[in-house]
């Protein structure tokens, strides 16, 4: 892998020296060391004693009503403690955290009603998990049988069976938003290109899976420790839920190994090991194994069927687009639409549409339900947005680079409103253009593409595709949708205490569940050593529970790198202030002559006038006489940052207010083999150049990049979560459900321009969703370009190798009958 | 994903296997290397009443070089397959094979056995054993006894093994020396169970034509089968490429594997015919080239 970086205009001084020392420099990352030698404290190593735990019976039905629960056998079992149900659920507690219509209540274990093949209906709690498996194959579940709903167009119609009947239809959710003239747009069209897509179902899939563990503690307080939960935020959701006062729950983060979303808010777990812990009154564990994760997580992703359409003139220009989208929610509506508000966030790509027309239906059925995955629904419109444009492309006889540069918002616009009201704040879309292509010789590729078809018999396909990846959401995404929403928040922060302890040295604390396997702690230290010129490697990091937690919203959609640096920054500054006017008092100079540079406090020019840190903190802590009349002993700061340029909806969500608006960009360019009688294919090249603005860390930045590329390919080529039409899963394990290996993922060729954000510190912006906001469009493109004589086009993801070989088929039938 | 309550048994000696087989019967496993078996005890797929752990019978683990066969012990681990030199000079075609079999740490404990005695349809060494004409040697109550691979399975894992009878050595007759073979398999990742799969191993004459010929198919139906029609088109034939293509098809109709989340029927028959054809034409440009180590 090689990585290319443009530098950030604003990255040197005057004087040529580069203005920063730590931010934008690759440094490994803090967190690895421990994690590489086995002490990451994941939620399964945790001990405790007399910790009971958990293994669920989960539904072998889609659709039924649950008869009878025979747990007398199970009960028998040596070593099993309880058995817990729905009515127990329905008894004692409240439905779980739901930001979609109350008329569709969830328990974390079914209640009266099963909605899919793999939900959790009893949950049994033994002396380990062995024999509380023993206990579930003892169980006697009894289900009448309800009819299946798994078409979501089916699941419309008048005659299917309703997944909630007090919600008294499958369609949770219907509104058309349309900004602009687009209908005038679609009349002076030249050409309109449509298309009927499918993206498929997958899912984050990270090693470790979600868990657990709860304890009832002192004075009635409910310890949960848990590996997802973004708890600051909703810590008292959990509470609401499990009938218990939000100072009686108390949740410690727990360092998971991975999530790409799974983890995100994901409540379902921590609140059935509360509600279980409270049952038995002991530690309990539920730890999620495979089968749970892949079929009964919070979190399957987008299944989205699209109508689109794009209006064009003759010369390429961009005019309207009309999108109709049906999405397949599943069972429950855990985030409303939310994932719907991350497409409009980003709805016309990087290009000047001025008209979009946005219909979505969500619809309820007998599947697992939708949450968070990388890009949270984003990654969906980019595809069906290079889609359109690469059909518009090709009709038109223009290259993909070119309709696309013709296209782009100028870096003149910004900050740019697009249709529907968010705001982009800046970018420069023709440079990550003019990187990728530096970065690839396309005119190679091109030759080399005729000859090898001319005189090999070989076909190879170039996918190129400019998207965008907004990052660091504003709440309001999640209410905009309705007229009269219950809760219109519109708090987002995340807080940082900063400690200089007596000795002088580092704390960090952070406020929110931030350990997903990214490098949260990493960013701290870097953040923390550009401001006072210590080494990164010497700050310690920290996390508070939720006790102690100032307001935080943890990582998701690529907020926590730009958020996370604001409070360390906001919390700097009010420290380096207090450690100024320490110094400032007892060398008897004017605070304002005085600055922190490389871990000492001293006069500006005359850097042998000064203190060291060490001296600053021993007089905060051990002696107040010497402190400035008014202040107080100690050398701790805190700082809640909150979002830095978020605005509401209008009354009339004619304007949607700005609610993503620091917007990343990228350019993917992908050459693939294509074998049309095997429908496998084979990587040639690939190169992939973000803008995330300032860059923090490139070692960091380029991994989600390349992992993001992974997961694209993933979803793209691999994964899928199939329900047959009878509504059974087929994808219950890593059999059927295939991540990308190695061996399957492009070696890549990164770069990266750096075009600040004004609204951020330091400019950065977030990039953690990388790759996948990109890869299945230049995928699909790249495979329908080698097959072009084929008419081949990828219309439904993840394209599998029969379904290419299909298409190849059904082409040369029809080629024989002409 | 923790198995049920099993007993543990860890014979040391093939005749005191073969005494709890005859006790057990079908409601003991043998457990060689575990990379299916512990899989499906800790998915419950399977509850044996007890696991029967070989690893410590020494014998099983020998591999003999003999003047018309290359015996291997039914405890030889696949890796040894793809590494060792007397594999490759024996049976050329074994390790061309085994790169196939799931991933390198996969073979390092996987066994020739387990994997002859897992039967599972996907599988590359049961269509390395029908293709090359294998002899299972099984041992039971009433001593030893040698089966003949293309009679050994019998299904979608099911083999002719008896309950109270253990695996324990397979014999690949030697490669002529003018043999050429190929092997071509399509599965969605590296390392994952074979869409389809073809074997095939052919002599030439003097004339160029084919003199003998063996094609093995995998995962096309519920057990490894001989692709016998494809065979008697090319025998005697100068294997062109059009012949080859033109022979290949024959396969097709042996398909009958239903869809899968992975293939649907239509998309292994077209498959089948494709690994067929580059399996043989790989095999014939071999044997004209004369590629052995």
């Amino acid at each position: 892998m090689t990585t290319d970086i443009t530098p950030a205009a604003v990255d040197a001084a005057p004087d040529g020296q580069p203005k920063r020392k730590w931010i934008g420099r690759s440094m490994k990352r803090v967190e690895d060391p421990r994690l590489l030698t086995g002490r990451g404290g994941f939620i399964a190593d945790q001990k405790i004693p007399g910790l009971l735990h958990a293994a669920i019976y989960r539904s072998p039905v889609p659709h039924g009503r649950i008869v009878s629960i025979d747990a007398t056998a199970a009960l028998a079992i040596p070593g099993v403690v309880a058995v817990v149900t729905g009515e127990d659920c329905k008894a004692k507690m409240n439905p779980c955290m739901n930001f979609g219509p109350t008329t569709i209540p969830q328990y974390p274990l079914a209640v009266d009603k099963v909605r899919y093949v793999g939900e959790a209906v009893v949950a049994v709690i033994a002396e380990s998990r062995y024999l509380a498996e023993d206990g579930v194959d003892a169980l006697k579940v009894e289900f009448e049988e309800l009819p299946p709903v798994v078409d979501p167009m089916k699941a419309l119609q008048e005659d299917a069976a309703l997944l909630h009947e007090e919600h008294g239809s499958n369609l949770a959710y219907e509104r058309t938003f349309t900004f602009g003239e687009v209908d005038d747009a679609f009349a002076q069209a030249d050409l309109v290109v449509s298309d009927t897509l499918h993206w498929g179902r997958s899912a984050g899939m990270p090693l470790e899976t979600t868990g657990a563990i709860a304890r009832p503690g002192l004075n009635g307080v409910l310890e949960i420790f848990c590996n997802s939960m973004n708890f600051s935020y909703f810590v008292w959701l959990i509470a609401t839920a499990l009938n218990v006062p939000s100072n009686r729950v108390t949740i410690s983060p727990v360092p998971a190994g991975g999530s790409f979303g799974s983890k995100f808010t994901a409540h379902k777990v921590p609140t059935l090991a509360g509600f279980l812990a409270l049952q038995v009154n002991r530690p309990v564990s539920y730890i999620e194994d495979r089968f749970d994760h892949i079929m009964n997580s919070d979190h399957h992703a987008s299944d989205r069927y699209y109508d689109a359409k794009l209006a064009v003139t003759s010369d390429g220009i961009l005019l309207g687009l009309d999108i109709d989208v049906v999405d397949d929610y599943g069972a429950y509506l855990q985030f409303g639409v939310g994932t719907h508000g991350n497409a409009l966030s980003q709805g016309v790509g990087p290009y000047r549409i001025k008209n979009l027309r946005y219909g979505l239906r969500a619809v309820l059925t007998n599947k697992c339900q939708q949450g968070a995955y990388r890009g949270f629904g984003s990654e969906v419109q980019n595809w069906v947005l290079e889609r359109l444009i690469d059909q518009a492309a090709e009709r038109l006889g223009m290259a993909p680079e070119e309709i696309r540069r013709k296209n782009f918002i100028q870096p003149d616009e910004f900050p740019y409103k697009i249709p529907g009201g968010n705001l982009y704040d800046s970018g420069d879309y023709p440079a990550v253009l003019d990187k990728a292509l530096s970065m690839i010789d396309l005119e190679h590729w091109r030759k080399e593409q005729k000859r090898l078809r001319e005189e090999e018999g070989r076909y190879i396909g170039i996918g190129l595709a400019t998207t965008q990846e907004r990052s660091v959401f504003s709440s309001t995404e999640f209410w905009y949708w309705f007229d009269e929403p219950a809760f219109p928040i519109t708090s987002s922060p995340e807080s940082a205490t900063i400690t200089v302890d007596p000795a002088g040295e580092f704390q960090v604390l952070l406020h929110s569940q931030a350990m997903w396997g990214n490098s949260p702690e990493t960013v701290a230290a870097m953040v923390v050593a550009e401001e006072f010129g210590v080494d990164p490697s010497t700050v310690n990091i920290r996390y508070a529970d939720s006790a102690h937690a100032l307001p935080g919203t943890g990582p998701g959609g690529s907020r926590f790198t730009v958020m996370v640096t604001g409070a360390i920054r906001g919390a700097a500054k009010k420290l380096q202030k207090k450690i100024i006017e320490i110094a400032a008092h007892t060398l008897e100079v004017p605070p304002e002559d005085m600055e922190i540079t490389d871990g000492r406090v001293q006069v500006k020019g005359a850097p042998e006038l000064g203190q060291s840190l060490a001296e600053v903190a021993l007089t905060a802590y051990f002696f107040a006489l010497n402190l400035p009349p008014g202040m107080t002993s100690g050398l701790e700061e805190a700082y809640t940052y909150d979002h830095p340029l978020t605005t509401l909806p209008s009354p009339d969500r004619s304007d949607l207010g700005i609610f993503y608006p620091i917007m990343g960009h990228n350019c993917h360019i992908a050459v693939m083999e294509v074998d049309p009688e095997t429908g496998m294919t084979t990587w040639l090249d690939y190169v992939a150049v973000h803008d995330a603005g300032t860059i923090v860390n490139p070692i960091t930045l380029g991994g989600h990049v390349t992992g993001g590329t992974a997961q694209g390919v993933g979803t793209a080529q691999l994964e899928e979560l199939v329900y047959d039409s009878d509504g059974q899963f087929k994808s219950s394990s890593f059999w059927e459900y295939l991540v990308p290996s190695a061996t399957e993922v492009p070696p890549m060729k990164l770069g990266h321009v750096e075009t600040p954000s004004p609204y951020t510190e330091f400019g950065i912006k977030g990039g953690g969703e990388g790759g996948r906001m990109a890869t299945p469009a230049v995928i699909s493109a790249a495979i329908d370009d080698a097959l072009r004589e084929y008419g081949m086009r990828v219309r439904n993801l993840p394209v599998r190798p029969a379904d290419i070989v299909a298409a190849v088929q059904a082409a040369r039938q029809e080629q024989k009958a002409d | 994903m923790k198995p049920p309550r099993f007993a543990y048994y860890d014979p040391a000696s093939v005749a005191e296997a073969v005494e709890l087989k005859s006790r057990f019967g079908t409601d003991a496993l043998v457990l060689a290397g575990g990379q299916s078996l512990m899989q499906d005890l800790n998915t419950r797929r399977t509850r044996p009443d007890a696991l029967l752990d070989i690893n410590r019978i020494t014998s099983l683990q020998e591999l003999q070089v003999g003047p018309t066969h290359l015996e291997l012990g039914a405890l030889v681990r696949q890796h040894r397959l793809e590494t060792d030199p007397a594999v490759r000079r024996a049976v050329p075609l074994l390790t061309g094979v085994t790169h196939h079999i799931g991933h390198v740490e996969n073979r390092h404990r996987g066994t020739v056995g387990g994997s002859m005695a897992q039967a599972d349809p996907w599988a590359e060494l049961p269509t390395a054993a029908v293709t090359l004409d294998a002899e299972m040697v099984i041992e039971g109550p009433a001593g030893r006894r040698v089966e003949a691979a293309r009679d050994f399975f019998t299904g979608r894992g099911t083999t002719s093994i008896a309950p109270d009878e253990l695996l324990v050595a397979v014999r690949f007759p030697l490669t002529p020396a003018d043999a050429g073979w190929g092997f071509v398999e399509v599965a969605r990742r590296e390392g994952d169970r074979a869409m389809a799969a073809a074997a095939a191993q052919l002599r030439l004459d003097d004339a160029g034509r084919v003199a003998s010929i063996a094609i093995g198919l995998t995962s096309i139906t519920d057990h490894p089968v001989r692709a016998a029609e494809t065979e008697a088109q090319l025998l005697g034939q100068v294997p062109t490429a059009d012949a080859v293509a033109a022979a290949a098809r024959a396969v097709e109709q042996q398909v009958d594997r239903a869809d899968d989340v992975h293939a649907t029927l239509g998309y292994r028959r077209h498959l089948a015919i494709t690994v067929t054809q580059r399996a043989v034409l790989a095999a014939v440009q071999r044997a004209q080239e004369g590629d052995r180590p």
